[in-house]
């Protein structure tokens, strides 16, 4: 593993010129952001937050309007920093007039595949995706599950040190999202560096190593998932039988196998003596920790109130 | 250069199984052998007017088909995303579009070898086999279209193809009115007019340096020389128009 990041940025920023009056806009401010070699990061945001500009910039099919970024400590202006780089972007179109196996044949030898080594990369990438046996039919023909597949294979067809995705699950069914999963998670397990963006946040919180929550075009969080969410229990979630009168908790459910309800933490121990106290039993206990979903949540809302106010000053 | 010649056989198999280009390659080979039917039609010189037809009216669809390609090629590149996953290769942009050149380039060179075969096969039982000034025109138009659709491409990178296509027609009508044009510029009073089509003359490219058609109906030769100026106005021109369209795509933002 080499100590240069995989992708670097510093005030990284895009603002888009629109209308007739060309208006700026701005599509992401200030992003400062290092990402190590060999782990799997997690870019995350509502729509509009700027992913796919960031994703864009790096990958050079927009120009920065600020900053700098640099892949494997080569500057993202330089075409050979995108050597060892695979790249999926976002409900990817591919050549329709090519079968999968000539759609993967010509991204080898666009990534520069020794001759000797494509039929073997391809046959196996094919396998790995579950597309071995559409090789010869023609891309047009292909599901959109199966166009996320090949998106893939075409990804890691050059055997990139970095693999960039964006919204890899976006529009899949369960299937074809555990399937995506299941690869992210062996190229995590193959130690090569996987960045991807997404809204789907469990798939965030179960695959990365690190996550960046970006709202409004800027940066708000990034770190661990722990770190993000943090370990502390928030409440507990109680299910029992009996006709114990628990003051202070929540009622969620009632059903045949019996109550459920939400106490804070403190008052867990007490409630399960009065329940068996009453010769009721407990059913399940469950805790509830903050999640991505609520981070993001904070964040989004955090965002709305900064932008109010500066909307007030500005009245 | 072979990640270009990869993209160059890409667009060249992308083309070659578009369904557009065949139908107007079909109805070339069919208007060949309609012209075998004017034989039967015209008085004089019957030979020079299926010649004259024939010739006319492969150089008409081969123009049609380096508008259609130098138009669409790109556009669908940008228009379905698939630049996406070319542009984030290690590959600089004017590499990218030299690569898509290459292909266009090499798809209207078979066009024409293709073209020009049916012309033998059609019209060489009746008149034999055809002289050096059709080998001559077919090569001229070759180097008519190498520039066509450069320019056609360079329209592409940054206009939609309804309105790069308006661009490239007006370029292919002005280009073949070249010294009309001279002409209405040297005679009009000095002025704006005059001014203006003077300048038009010397910026726009003059397409009948390419025009060896009426040579080879009559089976008259062309100074090599001649041949060689024109070649070189034309290749030297393209590379020009080329140069821009580059520097254009290399600007672009891919939204």
């Amino acid at each position: 593993m080499s100590s240069v990041a995989a992708i670097r940025t510093e005030g990284l920023g895009k603002t888009y010129l629109s209308g007739f009056l060309r208006r700026p806009f701005v599509g992401l401010s200030d992003l400062t952001l290092s990402v190590p070699e060999g782990i799997t990061f997690g870019f995350v945001g509502p729509n509009g937050a700027g992913k796919t500009t960031t994703i864009k910039m790096l990958m050079g099919l927009q120009a920065p309007t600020a900053g700098n970024a640099w892949l494997f400590g080569t500057p993202i202006a330089d075409p050979a920093s995108r050597a060892a780089v695979g790249f999926m972007p976002e409900r990817p179109y591919f050549y329709e007039h090519l079968t999968a196996w000539e759609f993967l044949e010509f991204y080898a030898r666009l990534s520069g595949v020794p001759s000797h080594e494509r039929q073997g990369r391809i046959t196996a990438l094919l396998e790995r995706v579950e597309l071995a046996r559409f090789r010869n039919v023609a891309l047009r023909k292909f599901s959109k599950g199966m166009l996320q597949r090949a998106g893939i294979a075409q990804a890691l067809v050059g055997d990139p040190r970095l693999v960039v995705l964006d919204e890899p699950m976006s529009g899949l069914d369960p299937l074809g999202r555990v399937l995506v999963r299941d690869l992210i998670l062996d190229e995590r397990k193959s130690g090569r560096t996987v960045f991807f963006s997404s809204h789907i946040l469990s798939d965030v919180e179960q695959l990365s190593d690190r996550v960046a929550i970006v709202v409004g075009g800027r940066l708000r969080e990034e770190g661990t998932i722990d770190a993000l969410v943090g370990s502390a229990v928030l409440s507990v979630d109680l299910t029992f039988t009996g006709s114990a009168e628990l003051a202070g908790a929540e009622l969620l459910r009632a059903d045949e196998l019996g109550r459920t309800v939400r106490l804070p933490p403190a008052e867990v121990d007490a409630a399960c003596r009065a329940i068996l106290a009453a010769g009721g039993s407990i059913v399940a206990v469950h805790r509830n920790v903050r999640s991505l979903e609520q981070v993001l949540l904070t964040e989004v809302e955090r965002a709305r109130v900064v932008n109010e106010k500066q909307l007030g000053v500005l009245a | 250069m072979s990640r270009i010649w990869v993209i160059a056989t890409n667009t060249f198999r992308e083309a070659v199984r578009d369904r557009i280009l065949n139908s107007i390659l079909f109805f070339a080979v069919l208007l060949l052998g309609l012209s075998l039917a004017l034989r039967e039609l015209s008085i004089g010189d019957t030979d020079k007017v299926v010649r004259g037809v024939a010739l006319g009216g492969v150089s008409m669809l081969a123009a049609i088909v380096a508008l259609f390609l130098g138009v669409s090629l790109v556009y669908k590149e940008i228009e379905r995303r698939t630049i996406y996953t070319l542009a984030a290769k290690p590959i600089a942009r004017w590499q990218l579009l030299l690569g898509k050149y290459l292909g266009i380039w090499l798809t209207l060179a078979a066009e024409v070898a293709l073209l020009f075969a049916f012309y033998v096969i059609i019209v060489s039982p009746q008149q034999g086999l055809p002289g050096v000034p059709v080998l001559v025109s077919a090569l001229m138009l070759m180097v008519e279209l190498s520039l066509l659709s450069a320019w056609a491409m360079l329209f592409s990178t940054f206009a939609s193809p309804v309105t790069a296509t308006a661009y490239s027609l007006c370029i292919y009508v002005i280009g073949h009115f070249a010294d009309d044009l001279h002409l209405f510029g040297e005679r009009a009073e000095p002025g704006p007019f005059k001014t203006t089509a003077l300048a038009l003359y010397r910026v726009l490219p003059n397409l009948e340096s390419f025009n060896l058609r009426t040579e080879a109906v009559h089976g008259v030769a062309v100074p090599v020389s001649e041949l060689c100026w024109s070649a070189a106005y034309g290749f030297g021109y393209t590379a020009a128009v080329l140069a821009v369209a580059m520097l254009v795509f290399t600007k672009r933002d891919f939204k």
